[in-house]
């Protein structure tokens, strides 16, 4: 079996690997380069848990040709803390008790990171828009859509603190 | 068209524990060299709390802080065994066992210190922030983490408790019946007020009003968490989710996640929850666990309410529009039932 | 065993596509199928270069196959489908899937289609001319070539009204969906009524159509539309919704559309 060599950036690293003919994104983040951070739900396109950034915008990377990312940038939710200091966003969904199982987070966390890099103050409307594509099982959604607002506004405190 | 407003009512009693009993937990608890502890268990935590709850036991018991207790759970070959995480059971079944384990480690650790100190491990206390002190006098100290390596490099001792909890099985008495289905009941009261559109039939829950007693809340927001959880998935199974959408036919099972329904975020509804606390007698810490039941109490009150809001009774699940829809034309129109 | 065969070109690309081959655009569909095994591919045709554009020309507004959910509500073109665009899939499925893959979508998926349909829309497929957007519906189980684009007339956001019924808010599938182009002000002038999920492609409702014709955009008015709405289509039972659900429930979302009163 002929397998293609694929760069990319993967969370603002250098990341090359072989991958077989027809491998999804999503199997390449995990087994091929060893990011287990996102996670492979449904492999259908319809549970988000799998949701990276690729070129700042959220897909979808189970129902993404992994070689289709050759040269691009990939963000997952293993490269939102700086270090030992989470992102705001983690912070968020950790103190508003916004996870359970936690099967669905990493998605979560990307899609809101996405929706927060475009709308620096999403309405909640805004945020349940953002998720939308996102199942969560455990919490009826509430305190995740809570735990983005919180986020948003710990950042906006943040960037005036910067200024 | 015509937007019906309907209101519901259930309660329930919930037992906690598998059916007349007979379901053992274990906990197994050790020191490390550096002065914590680990609890090893068998019961699951799938996002419940498990490990958050049986830590908390776990270290009022022994008298250390939270930060030094680690849970170590979900593999049968490393943990001892234990029945599994059902029947809203983890709480009590799981955390009696853990303090009775705790409880064991602890009294080693306070004979370990009393040979340090050299006074009686009766007359000694703990601080709950990682010290050791001989009762009325704060000064003469040692820390937990002292103790717990001189047990073990100079003592040669562990400082380690082994904790089942069992409620033995009940038997039935064959003339009578009689039998001791559990020993702890937890209870809720549930409203739900919803929408019906005698039109197409849809249903939009819209406010939800709860009550649950369920012992001590051993920690709050995780309480909280699993009941505002519980109660969208229980309007998801009364309005919502099956895989057989047209049983007995076993047809057109659902594919996907687009396919199976499930309420979106768009749907959140508020929930004002009050927590009635009753610690109960056989339960850690007077702990019994919201579990299953958080769910249950919504699918008889979204049920009643479909049948305030529009008089039609749906008795099989989940209450489609579909069903409804059926309703409303063999009854001639909607019904309401009205406010009483 | 699956091969992938990247191309330069889409002429190219059409070439090489045939039996036993699928062409690539956003992966929403093609990858469901790699991904479970499906036996009915074992190529996978890819291009380079993708049309993405979306652009008046003298015929109408030009939207390439390859262009996504996201590249139409981004552009002001095609103002009118951005209702359209923004009740497909989450954010992530709209960064994703196109207008050509939404061509080929089945049952409960393909409400951009039933949106083209209703606007007249033509489909350019390599090296052959437009075709109706209709004609290329009826014969899409036919392998015939890969869709370049498609050509939608320039409309105003007030003639045509999309509305999509789904259980899941704000983001599920259609129970059923429906497009009306009301040619013309006041009174609607050789309109088009388009449904998705009443049929095994989206169908136009040509007797409610006819019957709209003229007529005030009224209870009164458009009662005679209403008595025919699903005449000529051809719902079926899936998990979502049964036949006769959706025969019951769709004058009714067609009356609350003509008369806006919003979808719950």
């Amino acid at each position: 079996m002929a397998r293609t060599a694929l760069t990319f950036t993967l969370n603002d690293a250098e990341a090359a690997v072989f991958v077989d003919p027809g491998a999804n994104l999503i199997d390449v983040l995990r087994r091929g380069v060893g990011d287990l951070s996102p996670k492979q739900g449904c492999a259908q396109g319809s549970c988000g848990a799998c949701t990276v950034l690729i070129d700042g915008v959220p897909h979808l990377a189970c129902l993404t040709l992994a070689e289709t990312v050759e040269g691009r940038r990939v963000e997952t939710s293993g490269g939102l803390a700086d270090g030992p200091d989470l992102h705001p966003l983690q912070k968020a969904f950790m103190e508003g008790f916004a996870a359970q199982c936690g099967f669905c987070t990493a998605g979560m966390l990307m899609a809101a990171r996405a929706l927060l890099d475009r709308v620096p103050n999403p309405s909640r409307e805004e945020v349940i828009e953002a998720i939308s594509g996102n199942l969560c099982r455990c919490t009826g959604y509430e305190p995740i859509v809570d735990a983005i607002l919180a986020a948003a506004q710990e950042m906006q405190g943040n960037r005036r603190m910067m200024r | 068209m015509a937007i019906h407003k309907g209101r519901g009512f259930a309660a329930i009693n919930y037992p906690i524990g598998m059916n007349l009993g007979g379901d053992p937990a274990q906990a197994l608890v050790h020191s490390t060299p550096d002065g914590k502890f680990m609890v090893a268990l068998s019961a699951i935590d799938l996002g419940q709390g498990m490990k958050s709850v049986t830590r908390q036991i776990a270290a009022e018991t022994i008298g250390v802080p939270v930060e030094d207790v680690y849970v170590d759970t979900a593999d049968s070959d490393t943990g001892p065994h234990d029945m599994g995480s059902f029947a809203s059971r983890g709480t009590h079944r799981v955390g009696n066992a853990v303090i009775r384990a705790a409880a064991e480690a602890r009294k080693q650790l306070l004979e370990a210190a009393a040979e340090e100190l050299e006074v009686n491990a009766s007359d000694l206390d703990t601080d709950g922030r990682g010290n050791i002190h001989v009762k009325g006098a704060p000064g003469r100290s040692i820390t937990v983490m002292e103790t717990s390596q001189a047990a073990q490099f100079k003592q040669g001792r562990t400082l380690a408790g082994r904790g089942i909890f069992l409620i033995p099985l009940s038997g039935t008495d064959p003339d009578t019946g009689e039998m001791t289905p559990v020993s702890c009941f937890a209870h809720a009261a549930l409203v739900i007020d919803l929408e019906v559109d005698d039109e197409t039939g849809e249903v939009e829950v819209t406010q939800i009003n709860s009550a649950y007693e369920v012992g001590r809340a051993l920690n709050p927001r995780l309480v909280e968490q699993q009941l505002i959880g519980g109660a969208w998935m229980g309007v998801s199974h009364a309005l919502y989710e099956t895989t057989e959408p047209y049983y007995p036919d076993r047809s057109h099972g659902p594919v996907d996640f687009n396919h199976y329904v499930m309420p979106g975020p768009g749907q959140i509804v508020p929930h004002h929850i009050a927590v009635l606390e009753r610690p109960a007698e056989d339960a850690p810490f007077g702990g019994k666990g919201p579990g299953e039941m958080c769910a249950n109490p919504v699918l008889p009150a979204v049920a009643n309410a479909v049948y305030n809001a529009v008089g039609v009774r749906c008795d099989t699940l989940p209450i489609t529009p579909e069903k409804i829809l059926r309703g409303l034309r063999a009854n001639g129109g909607a019904r309401p039932q009205g406010r009483r | 065993m699956l091969t992938v065969e990247t191309y330069a070109n889409m002429a190219e690309a059409a070439g090489a596509v045939g039996d036993r081959a699928r062409y690539l655009g956003g992966g929403t569909l093609v990858m469901q199928g790699v991904n479970y095994g499906d036996q009915s591919f074992d190529r996978v045709v890819r291009c380079r270069e993708v049309d993405r554009d979306i652009r008046s020309e003298s015929g109408g507004i030009r939207i390439g196959a390859g262009a996504t959910m996201a590249d139409i509500l981004a552009s002001h073109e095609v103002e009118f489908l951005h209702q359209v665009a923004r009740r497909i899939g989450g954010p992530a499925i709209r960064n994703m899937a196109t207008v050509g893959g939404n061509l080929f979508a089945q049952n409960p998926y393909g409400d951009l289609t039933t949106a083209l349909l209703a606007l007249d829309a033509q489909v350019l497929r390599i090296g052959s001319g437009p075709e109706p957007i209709e004609s290329f519906l009826s014969g899409r189980s036919r392998p015939r070539g890969l869709v370049e684009a498609v050509v939608v007339p320039r409309v105003s956001s007030g003639e045509f009204r999309f509305a999509k019924v789904s259980r899941v808010k704000p983001k599920g599938a259609s129970t059923l969906c429906l497009a009306v182009w009301l040619r013309g002000g006041g009174r609607p002038s050789d309109p088009r009524i388009a449904w998705g999920n009443m049929g095994p492609t989206p169908l136009r409702a040509k007797a409610a159509e006819r019957a709209l014709n003229g007529a005030s955009l009224d209870e009164a008015g458009i009662a005679p539309v209403l008595a025919v709405a699903t005449d000529g289509l051809d719902p079926q039972d899936d998990a979502l919704a049964s036949a006769w659900y959706r025969r019951e429930v769709a004058a009714v979302h067609l009356k609350r559309l003509l008369l806006r009163q919003g979808v719950r």
